[in-house]
């Protein structure tokens, strides 16, 4: 008894979680229109979805910004992390807590100062708002990931390094770089996630001139009545599996 | 020492300025634009005055601001009571399968939130799922309303951010040996004793860490009553989102977003609090 | 080697997005306003691509203008009737070129040079409509509902579908009260907030996305929609009637305008002269269900389209029918009223 009533509990919330998602694919093979009635089988919404070319550019943009938001974010908060690890300065403690509030900020809170400072700047609303905003709230959580991978680092490693004679460049790139790798592809790929997904602050950052993935879905959404929508969830579903199935196999290979 | 010095300045020139340029500044508007004038023309205009604040708390919008307080705790209490026996359950299942369990938990959270939005609203709608299910069966005639309600929002709310509540719960229990429950056992408590005086401390930092996670976000996620909750039941994110983007009156956004990060501030505090309380060393 | 690699992935990311060297049209449009088909049509005939993004509301539209204002990513818009007035008046518009169009005369002369925008010299017309009152005939016999003021039954609260827009549900306020909805007085506005008020508890819910949407889901089964949503609805569920009210319908005009600072405004031009084409008009009203304020369209409209009575109501529907019209300083009093409206709700 005692052992199967937690099992059976942690069935039920993994039903739970699952069963909308269930809904969604059965749903994007739906051949009726309406979201409310069974129509039989049919692949027409996934037709329906590579035949809209705004909704594929709009893919393609999301997906170029992901990579350029998780690029840009991992190659600062990597810095970030080596920083905070590394150097005594004044204003650390500072700096943490900036990265803790970024972190912890409410989206729109974010979303709105960061339009505010968009318009005070005269910055065009695009691609590169879209890029600073997504770099911004990606940033802590790639800090956070590395930090934690460096925090177990053997530190005779380093002065083994430096008694050879290797410069702080060289130590870095020698040495940290390698050893930060797995957690920087970990915080690639979380930031890239949160950038694909995010809704909130995109809203208000974002111009017409490039028009991304969650902003589409949401303009749908709201209409309501496309099924396009489940077919699109139910392709994001298997990129993100395949996506974690590479990260998965990587990290596996880096072990060894 | 001397040749790490323009690595480091780079390093540190780079971070700060983003921060500064992108955190600091921008938040600095939003709290100058609260205290500034509306403009039905520009946006802001200049007698720099508490208008704003004081709108904040005439009993019209306190109503929708304690509606929405209210929702975002019903969801994060949710989250806390299905969340909490989740983690326990989860921190002691064999060993093996628990990374495929937490994977299994994190995918879902990699579909596009509002397309899961989306699907919880084809479940609950009054042709929906359910109560097509349920009215084929037999188990009632007429459609149960569920669509564009509170509990809509909430079932919402609670779908997307559950995730977020189990994952520093789980870290917390996974730290909690089991040979301290057995003390607390020998030493003659009780199952419950040991819950209330043992088990229960040890994993405050976590349930904070998963109120702070999910608190904040239910507050602010608006796609999700502008999907479920049918224009009646807002979201402080709601209003932010409308005052800047419809109603155009910046101060008053930014009033209540001032106000949404003094909320936050309190609960870093109290995480803050209860973490030396309990004599961790803070991490974070 | 990798950092080159990286610094080499962001270069094309960012050049991604700037090589767009093909014309680009920046159309903001309502939400579900305008037939793929028809933008697909002008991308070919003319090379220009049609970035269509969508909103829900003449507000929303208009401060997303005024936000942009700046940098002016839009090109072409189409306010309901009063913005137009409103956005001319504050000098947010660019004049049309009517060199550049050849089919303006199409254009029914009722609708022409109308007091929002004398002489049309910001303003083309797209579409005109109305918003009466959906009844769902599954559940609410259609025959017993004739009035605006049907909706304060008690049979049918929390079943009531209300527009998300402060001018139409103030429309229905004051006409059940028998004011003018285009009322500048606030005694007046007040009184019909006071009398929506009482309707509020049995709202099921606000849209003005795609208002048919809650009768389609079942949620709702009588209220507000437009008239072209109830066209549309009609593909998935037959049983949605639409009846002109007797106090009147709202009347609305949507316009094409161009924001003052356009960056394509040869383009802008060229798309509205495109929709001006009779054909072009008569596909769009034939799809959307909305009324084309084209004469030759109409000629060649299916009959069964052109005798629709939902989307080409009689002179008897219009009797009490009322046009929106700009309510100027007055529109703030509507907004305060609306935000309690919706606060109370």
């Amino acid at each position: 008894m005692s052992r199967w009533l937690p099992r059976i509990y942690l069935m039920l919330v993994y039903a739970l979680l699952y069963v909308p998602i269930l809904v969604l694919i059965i749903y994007s093979f739906n051949d009726s229109r309406t979201g409310y009635r069974w129509g039989g089988w049919s692949l027409r919404w996934y037709q329906a979805l590579f035949d809209n070319h705004a909704m594929v550019q709009a893919m393609w943009n999301s997906l170029w910004l992901a990579l350029a938001a998780a690029t840009v974010s991992t190659v600062i908060g990597g810095l970030t992390a080596l920083a905070l690890h590394r150097y005594q300065f004044r204003g650390k403690q500072a700096l943490r807590g900036m990265l803790f509030v970024v972190m912890m900020s409410p989206e729109i809170v974010l979303a709105i100062s960061l339009l505010a400072m968009f318009l005070v700047v005269g910055l065009q609303l695009g691609f590169v708002s879209l890029l600073l905003a997504h770099v911004t709230f990606c940033l802590p959580f790639v800090v956070i990931t590395v930090m934690a991978r460096l925090s177990g680092l053997d530190e005779r490693l380093l002065e083994a390094a430096r008694d050879l004679g290797a410069g702080e460049f060289t130590t870095v790139r020698t040495i940290l770089v390698p050893v930060m790798m797995p957690a920087l592809l970990a915080g690639w790929l979380l930031a890239f996630t949160l950038s694909l997904d995010d809704v909130v602050v995109s809203t208000f950052v974002s111009g017409p001139s490039y028009e991304i993935l969650p902003l589409r879905i949401y303009s749908m959404v709201r209409v309501g009545l496309k099924p396009e929508v489940n077919a699109l969830g139910s392709l994001l579903l298997v990129f993100s599996l395949a996506m974690l199935v590479l990260s998965q196999f990587i990290l596996m290979r880096n072990k060894r | 020492m001397d040749e790490r010095q323009p690595f480091r300045s780079a390093v540190l020139l780079l971070v700060w300025s983003w921060l500064l340029l992108l955190v600091l500044l921008p938040n600095l508007l939003v709290i100058a634009a609260s205290f500034a004038t509306r403009d039905p023309q520009d946006f802001l205009s200049l007698p720099v005055t508490l208008e704003s604040y004081q709108r904040l708390i005439n009993p019209l919008y306190l109503g929708v601001f304690t509606h929405s307080l209210y929702m975002a705790a019903m969801t994060t209490l949710l989250c806390l009571l299905i969340g909490y026996p989740f983690a326990w359950a989860l921190s002691r299942v064999d060993k093996r399968w628990q990374t495929l369990l937490m994977i299994l938990l994190i995918v879902p959270f990699w579909t596009n939130s509002l397309v899961r939005t989306y699907a919880i609203k084809l479940l609950l709608a009054s042709n929906g799922l359910i109560n097509n299910l349920l009215q084929s069966v037999g188990l009632i005639d007429a459609p149960i309303t569920m669509l564009y309600t509170e509990g809509a929002v909430i079932a919402g709310l609670v779908y997307l951010l559950l995730p977020f509540m189990i994952l520093p719960l789980y870290t917390v229990f996974e730290d909690l040996r089991d040979d301290l429950l057995q003390a607390s056992h020998d030493l003659g408590a009780g199952r419950m004793a040991t819950f209330v005086r043992v088990v229960i401390p040890l994993t405050l930092p976590g349930v904070i860490a998963g109120v702070l996670l999910v608190l904040l976000p239910a507050m602010g996620m608006f796609y999700v009553a502008d999907v479920l909750g049918g224009a009646k039941n807002l979201l402080v994110g709601n209003v932010i989102k409308n005052q800047f983007l419809d109603a155009r009156d910046w101060p008053f956004g930014a009033a209540a977003s001032v106000l949404l990060t003094v909320a936050m501030a309190v609960l870093i505090l109290a995480y803050g609090l209860s973490r030396r309380r309990i004599g961790q060393e803070t991490v974070e | 080697m990798k950092k080159v690699a990286l610094a080499a992935m962001l270069a094309v990311a960012m050049t991604g997005c700037s090589k767009q060297e093909e014309q680009v049209l920046n159309l903001y449009n309502w939400s579900e306003y305008m037939p793929q088909e028809v933008l697909e049509q002008f991308t070919e005939e003319t090379g220009i691509k049609v970035i269509y993004t969508t909103y829900d509301s003449n507000e929303a539209m208009y401060a997303r203008l005024k936000l942009l204002d700046e940098s002016s990513q839009y090109d072409l818009a189409v306010p309901s009737t009063y913005y137009v007035n409103k956005m001319r008046n504050e000098g947010l518009l660019a004049a049309i070129d009517y060199s550049q169009l050849a089919g303006f005369d199409n254009i029914d002369p009722t609708l022409v040079n109308l007091e929002i925008d004398p002489g049309n010299q910001y303003s083309v017309p797209y579409l005109w409509g109305t918003t009466g009152l959906a009844v769902n005939a599954a559940a609410i016999d259609p025959a017993q509902v004739t009035s605006w003021a049907d909706l304060w039954k008690e049979e049918y609260q929390g079943r009531i579908m209300m527009m998300n827009d402060v001018r139409e549900v103030f429309h229905v306020g004051l006409r059940v009260l028998g004011y003018s909805a285009n009322s500048t007085n606030p005694e007046e506005i007040e009184a019909a907030y006071n009398k929506l008020a009482e309707l509020m508890p049995g709202v099921r819910t606000f849209n003005s996305d795609a208002p048919r949407m809650p009768y389609l889901e079942g949620e709702t089964d009588i209220g507000m929609i437009w008239n072209g949503e109830a066209v549309m609805a009609l593909e998935d569920m037959d049983s949605l009637t639409y009846i002109y009210p007797e106090e009147g319908a709202v009347v609305w005009l949507d316009s094409f305008v161009i924001p003052k600072n356009a960056k394509n405004i040869e383009a802008a031009h060229k798309f509205i002269d495109f929709m001006l084409r009779p054909q072009v008009a008569a596909m769009i009203s034939t799809e959307i269900g909305y009324a084309t304020p084209n004469l030759p369209a109409r000629e060649l409209l299916d009959p069964a389209v052109a005798s629709d009575r939902t989307v080409y109501p009689t002179a008897e529907d219009m009797v009490n029918a009322e046009v929106q019209e700009d309510v100027g300083e007055a529109l703030l009093v509507y907004e305060k009223f609306w935000e309690m409206l919706k606060a109370g709700s």
